[in-house]
């Protein structure tokens, strides 16, 4: 599942510490959700396919946030953040309309009633996570956010050391 | 059921040994060692047996439960600990042993959820 990070050393590392613990229960769920998606999908698919379709499209994001997160590199930070944002978009609309129309959602998803045939945890960790990716991009940026004037950084560029174009 | 019963009590005590020793790690503020490696590779020869035991019994006794369901339960808990047991020993700081707690502890919930879909 994961190699040791590239750059163990990099201050804003978000699979360090907390983040540890955060890309388990991320990888937990992605599981979870993916393995359920597919499996009511092939064995029930017919009876209700926008419930299903909707828990294994739910698990693919959450596998995409598991290695973007477990990466952390400046782009997979990017990939985290529209993840995370996805999810909690997700969840919040699922929820929604699981109360207000639950005919429409005949049999539970994983993001159904906010995520509580999962202990709620579809609504809490994408809060968390969007927090955690705010936190260790502040740790790390917090001397260039003032100064504007000058940006030396590519944005489309953000490890020069590999530069030597070709 | 009566057979699975002994043996699922014994993953869910030996998983809980395991996630109550790193919490204990976590509490104390150290990283996972060597030796709660160990404890997860016997709770996981245990998931292991659990797999081989359960197979047979659905190959000869047929019980009227939903076989894939089961099947895909016995195979996702086998993932959780070499992947959790890797990552946390990555780490090394309290988090490890915290991760070590969690994947402990859903392998117990993993286990219930099994017994659910067994006796039903």
């Amino acid at each position: 599942m994961q190699r040791t990070p590239t750059a163990p050393s990099s201050p804003s590392s978000t699979s360090a510490g907390f983040g540890r613990l955060l890309v388990l229960v991320y990888g937990i769920l992605a599981v979870a959700a993916t393995v359920r998606g597919a499996y009511q999908l092939a064995t029930d698919g017919a009876s209700a396919p926008l419930a299903y379709g909707l828990s294994l499209g739910a698990g693919v994001v959450y596998v995409v946030a598991t290695l973007a997160l477990g990466r952390g590199t400046p782009g997979a930070r990017r990939v985290a953040w529209v993840a995370c944002a996805v999810e909690l978009g997700g969840v919040l609309a699922v929820g929604v309309a699981t109360i207000v129309d639950a005919d429409a959602f005949p049999e539970a998803t994983v993001w159904s009633s906010f995520g509580q045939g999962y202990g709620y945890v579809p609504l809490v960790l994408p809060v968390v996570g969007l927090v955690w990716l705010a936190r260790t991009r502040r740790g790390a940026a917090s001397s260039t956010t003032v100064g504007p004037a000058t940006d030396p950084t590519d944005p489309t560029d953000p490890d020069p050391k590999d530069a030597p174009d070709r | 059921m009566p057979v699975v019963a002994p043996l699922t009590l014994l993953v869910v005590a030996a998983a809980l040994v395991l996630s109550g020793w790193a919490a204990w790690f976590a509490v104390t503020d150290r990283a996972v060692v060597l030796r709660q490696l160990l404890g997860a590779a016997v709770v996981e020869a245990l998931l292991v047996v659990q797999l081989v035991v359960a197979a047979v019994l659905i190959a000869t006794g047929s019980p009227d439960i939903e076989v894939w369901e089961l099947w895909g339960y016995l195979v996702t808990v086998l993932l959780i600990l070499p992947f959790a047991a890797a990552w946390a020993f990555a780490e090394r700081s309290r988090w490890s042993s915290v991760v070590l707690v969690v994947a402990a502890l859903t392998v117990v919930f993993l286990e219930w959820r099994l017994v659910q879909i067994w006796s039903r």
